[in-house]
């Protein structure tokens, strides 16, 4: 495939350019224009579409492609999490439609219907449109259930009112329509053949500090929540930066590794404004308000449009860290989570597989592979336990005389990460330290030794991505924060990397922490994908409730413009889901996020102990 | 009795340091060997076996070596009937050579279900097949903790180092009465410290005595590095520095608590000595195949400073390690021979009534700089083993 459509093709829908995650400062069309065609995102989606012939050259397709001014900006962040260079496609698209105008001159000029200019009449001109070039950045994801659908109409509302009266006049037209936040659930929730209501420009953030609550509009991601609450010495329960906040709360009711500490569904919101699905605005303290805090398992329709949530704020300490405890074997890492949840010990708490600190930290996919072996074969790292804590808890956890990887040695293992290929004098510590693993990490001294074998910098680390990228990446990787556990946990810029060799799509589940049981169950997705000849791998678990239940993610990977992997990945996913729903039944205590979907606003206690 | 008149040995251990080297001289001298062993993920036991002999610089010989991969931990050996009968039937001896030979006390049911467990198959083996003789490789540290006079008899202490003695002295006692009981007749040959051999240096296996030139190594490498590629701002923290003669000046003590020494002997007296005894065996008896002198660390470093040019090593030798303030360098140091390091301070001395009897009194090469110098020169060249690896060995 030519390289630019190749590129614009593989764009992984997680809506990463939508915030400034490297502080390198987001594409600038994309905040002053809202649509998601004026982000780096939307334009790759449209040159795909107009290389295919599937749309034609309107007006706005002029305009989307007039306001890239080739800046590079989205090369830094696209790079960061996928590897891809989108500009290449901002030059294809630009050619194409520069080319086009040169042969033939056409541009498509949109038929406004009345519909149209009612919706226009409630929004404003710019803010509800049919052009196709728009349209189609809202046509796909690349879920391999969802079929792409087209819709009528694409409207931005900035209010409440205005969210109420759009979906009464598309309930007098009979119009379907979806309510969408980033797209970034990547499952085809987010398409209608109707309308769809881009909530990207309710961005209003207010703090009220004396009751410890936010309130945030529809349009805020969590990466600018988080930032604002931390900029008030604050921290907000966020979990995937470029989600807004408020529809992941109603998707997924927000699990982070935090939610170890701060829970998730309800227990986050004090209060949320929404519009029902007849266009009446209520707010869940209404004395008459629908019940959303009852769980009701999912129908796959919202039952309202949330407009804003009040959201809790937690305490930082000042004094918090992160350590990660490595082992090898499931079992202990459960274990050893276990006891923390019970005890209360760390805020976040997240039992990873041996490839976070490979696939997670290298900044490519070339590294990330050449140092996998070095942490899991060479240093038998199967399942790292990472906690965030205050003095308190890493002073237990380090009581506790375990094996640790702490802050310091985290940074000397990441900016070092390139030394980790011919790292043989740590190899050696394996096969000589048989008897008590990674006893080696309790050496006094070995952040020393590993930065002197090591030499980790920005500049070696930088060194490992395009040339062209890396004066800015030297830059950014000497930033502190790029290196502290805290800050990319609360923010997790890295967590979209998983899927930078493939598109990824997570199955979730709720169970308690039986060792047993999970092991069943991780055992029986490897099954089913390796059956279907699925990359597949173990994703993490966080302790919810004191350790009474877990969340427990298993990750299948595909290329999502292979018509092959599609049909296994679906043939996969459908048994995964029976095979979950067997346990479902049979156990009593397992749910599934497929119960969850658009019941996010639920009592956590109402859905896992119901 | 093959047709050739010559025994047929049935041999187990073929694909490890010993058992190969044992392998390769019983073919030179004539026997017909069958390799008892197991396959990899790689590998069939075959392939494994023709890879060693390539390495030896020999093919497989047709007619004198059969390979028959086996389950020592199951009945039969884990094989069927008519197969485990026409083993019996063509094994006149049997030299048992393979073992777990991991120290580490967190395998120990690994390390006894190898070592003693599986005897019981063995054993049984070796009764059916009624064999002409038994022979056991076991290890001179069998003979355990039991004061520094360590007679050719079986052990009388509970008292080891690790649980790979522990598992030894065991199969050592059960292999005597079992063969006494069943009126087999059997050795115990127990070598000390094995390693390359003292003419070529070649080896196929780089623990024991490589396993602090190899630390030296690593931990010298790394502070070459700092030096190169970092101003070397982390070494003149801990005094490390590059001397004006090309020597890396790198401070580490090794601290023992006393004074002692390895027992080595060279892989290739190891073969010429078992081979006499396998020749003219005492039934019941028990062969230290070791050194009357010992090497001491102090040499090993002295060999070792023009090798590696590597100054600034030295011994202490002290019963309270925890006095000395340990750098980076020497935590790892010791973290690396920590499993070790018993046998670098042994002072026990080794009966040989028996060996020096059986052999005419063959003696180990002295270790010396030139053996030392090649055998290292052999380790790097194959990069500890990893090379080895790779070719399928
Ligand atoms: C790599 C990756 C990792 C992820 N990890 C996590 C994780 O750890 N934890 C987690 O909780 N989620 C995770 N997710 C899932 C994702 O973050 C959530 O699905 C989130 O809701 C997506 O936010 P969005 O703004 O993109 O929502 P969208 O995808 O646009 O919408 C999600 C759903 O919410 C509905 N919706 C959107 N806005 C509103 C609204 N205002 N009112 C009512 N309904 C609305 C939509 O119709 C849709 O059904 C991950 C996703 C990816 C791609
Ligand atoms: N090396 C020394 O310095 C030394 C000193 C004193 C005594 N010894 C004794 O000499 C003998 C050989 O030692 P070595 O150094 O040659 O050891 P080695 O290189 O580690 O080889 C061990 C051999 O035993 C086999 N083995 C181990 N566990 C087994 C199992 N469960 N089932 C089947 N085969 C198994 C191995 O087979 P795989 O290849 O399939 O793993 C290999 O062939 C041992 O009895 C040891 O106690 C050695
Ligand atoms: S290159 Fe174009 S699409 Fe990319 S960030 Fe810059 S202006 Fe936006």
């Amino acid at each position: 495939m030519h390289e630019p459509l190749n590129t614009a093709k593989n764009c992984r829908h997680y809506a990463m350019c939508k915030i400034d995650f490297l502080g390198s400062g987001v594409c600038a069309s994309g905040p002053e224009k809202h649509y998601v065609s004026f982000y780096p995102q939307g334009r790759m989606d449209l040159y795909a579409a107009l290389a295919e012939g599937k749309v034609p050259v309107t007006e706005k397709c002029l305009e989307i492609a007039d306001t890239c001014d080739l800046c590079g900006k989205c090369d830094y962040q696209c790079y960061f999490v996928t590897e891809l260079r989108p500009t290449k496609a901002m030059e294809a698209l630009k050619d194409y439609v520069a080319d086009h105008l040169e042969k033939s001159g056409e541009v498509v000029k949109e038929e406004v219907d009345e519909v149209l200019k009612e919706l226009k009449k409630i929004v404003g001109d710019f803010w509800a449109t049919s052009d196709r070039a728009i349209a189609v950045t809202y046509s796909h994801d690349p879920s391999p259930v969802a079929e792409p659908t087209m819709p009528d109409y694409v409207i931005m509302p900035e209010t409440r009112e205005e969210v109420s009266a759009i979906v009464k006049l598309l309930n007098l037209h009979d119009i379907p329509f979806a309510v969408r936040g980033n797209g970034s659930s990547v499952m085809g929730f987010v398409m209608s053949s109707g309308a769809v209501l881009d909530m990207n420009r309710m961005k209003t953030i207010e703090f009220d500090e004396k009751n410890w609550l936010v309130k945030t509009g529809a349009g805020v991601t969590a990466f600018d929540l988080q930032k604002s609450a931390q900029e008030r010495g604050y921290r907000v329960n966020a979990a995937e930066p470029s989600a807004l906040v408020c529809a992941n709360i109603m998707c997924s009711g927000i699990f982070s590794l935090f939610s170890a500490s701060y829970g998730t569904a309800a227990d986050n919101y004090i209060d949320a404004e929404f519009v029902s699905k007849d266009g009446t605005p209520f707010k869940l303290s209404d004395k008459d308000a629908p019940n959303l805090f009852a769980f009701n398992p999912s129908d796959g329709t919202i039952p309202a449009i949330c407009t804003s949530a009040s959201i809790r704020l937690h305490p930082v300490t000042g004094d918090e860290e992160g350590i990660l405890i490595p082992f090898a074997t499931m079992d202990e890492a459960l274990d050893f989570s276990k006891e923390c949840a019970t005890h209360r010990i760390g805020m976040a708490i997240g039992v990873l597989g041996g490839e976070y600190l490979s696939t997670f930290m290298a900044p490519t996919k070339k590294l990330a592979w050449e140092i996998k072996n070095t942490f899991q074969k060479e240093l038998g790292i199967e399942y790292l336990v990472l906690v965030i804590g205050g003095k308190y808890d890493i002073k237990t956890i380090q009581n506790m005389e375990l094996p640790t990887i702490d802050q310091e040695l985290f940074k000397a293992l990441y900016l070092g990460m390139p030394s980790l290929r011919s790292a043989n004098w740590l190899s050696l510590l394996k096969e000589m330290s048989d008897d008590e693993p990674f006893s080696y990490l309790k050496l006094n001294g070995f952040t020393d030794l590993s930065e002197t074998a090591l030499s980790p910098s920005p500049e070696q680390l930088a060194k490992e991505v395009d040339p062209e990228l890396q004066s800015f990446f030297k830059k950014l990787f000497d930033k502190p924060e790029m290196t502290d556990l805290v800050w990319l946990n609360m923010f997790r810029i890295i967590s979209s990397r998983m899927g930078r060799e493939k598109h990824v799509v997570a199955l979730i589940i709720y169970l308690p922490i039986d060792n047993a049981l999970i092991a069943e169950i991780d055992g029986e997705f490897r099954r089913i994908a390796e059956k279907h000849q699925i990359k597949n791998d173990y994703g993490f678990i966080t302790p919810l409730d004191n350790g009474k239940r877990c969340v427990f993610e298993y990750d299948y990977y595909l290329d999502q413009n292979d018509p092959d992997e599609i049909a296994h990945m679906q043939q996969a996913l459908g048994e995964a889901a029976m095979m979950i729903e067997g346990y479902v039944k049979k156990t009593g205590t397992v749910k599934s996020i497929f119960q969850l979907f658009t019941q996010g606003f639920c009592r956590k206690e109402n859905f896992l102990y119901s | 009795m093959h047709p050739h008149n010559t025994p047929t040995i049935a041999l187990t251990g073929a694909t490890g340091f010993l058992g190969s080297h044992l392998m390769a001289a019983l073919l030179e001298k004539g026997y017909h060997v069958i390799a008892l062993g197991r396959s990899t993920d790689d590998a069939t036991l075959s392939q494994r076996i023709a890879n060693i002999l390539k390495w030896f610089g020999k093919e497989v010989p047709t007619g004198r070596l059969d390979t028959i991969e086996i389950n020592f931990s199951q009945e039969a050996l884990g094989l069927d009937r008519p197969k485990y009968k026409e083993l019996c039937q063509a094994s006149d001896q049997m030299i048992h050579c393979a073992s777990d030979t991991s120290f580490s006390e967190r395998r120990r049911q690994q390390v006894f279900d190898s070592n003693v467990h599986s005897l019981n198959h063995i054993l049984k083996f070796a009764a059916d097949a009624r064999l002409q003789f038994f022979h056991y490789i076991s290890t001179a540290y069998a003979c355990g903790m039991n004061g520094t006079a360590c007679k050719e008899q079986l052990p009388n202490t509970t008292d080891f180092v690790n649980v790979y003695e522990e598992s030894k002295a065991q199969a050592e006692k059960n292999i005597a009465t079992f063969c006494e009981e069943n009126a087999i007749p059997h050795t115990i040959i127990r070598p000390t410290i094995v390693y390359g051999d003292s003419r070529t240096g070649r080896s196929l296996k780089f623990n024991a005595l490589y396993y602090p030139i190899r630390s030296l190594m690593a931990i010298r490498d790394i502070y070459l590095n700092d030096i190169k590629n970092n101003g070397g701002k982390k070494s003149q923290m801990h005094g490390i520095k590059m001397d004006e003669d090309g020597y890396l000046f790198l401070p580490l003590k090794i601290v023992l608590p006393k004074s002692g020494g390895l027992n080595l002997i060279p892989i290739d007296y190891f073969v010429n000595a078992a081979l006499q005894i396998i020749q003219n065996p005492g039934t019941g008896e028990i062969y230290h195949i070791s050194n009357k002198t010992p090497v001491k660390l102090d040499e090993i470093v002295n060999y070792n400073e023009p090798f590696m040019k590597v100054k600034g090593v030295e011994i202490v030798y002290d019963d309270s390690p925890e006095n000395y303030d340990r750098n980076p360098a020497e935590e790892l140091f010791d973290r690396y021979i920590k499993a070790y390091l018993p046998y670098m301070h042994d002072n026990r001395v080794f009966d040989r009534t028996n060996t020096d009897r059986a052999t005419s009194d063959l003696q180990p090469a002295a270790f010396n700089h030139d053996i030392f110098v090649r055998c290292m020169n052999y380790a790097v060249k194959m990069e500890w083993g990893e090379k080895l690896k790779r070719l399928g060995i």
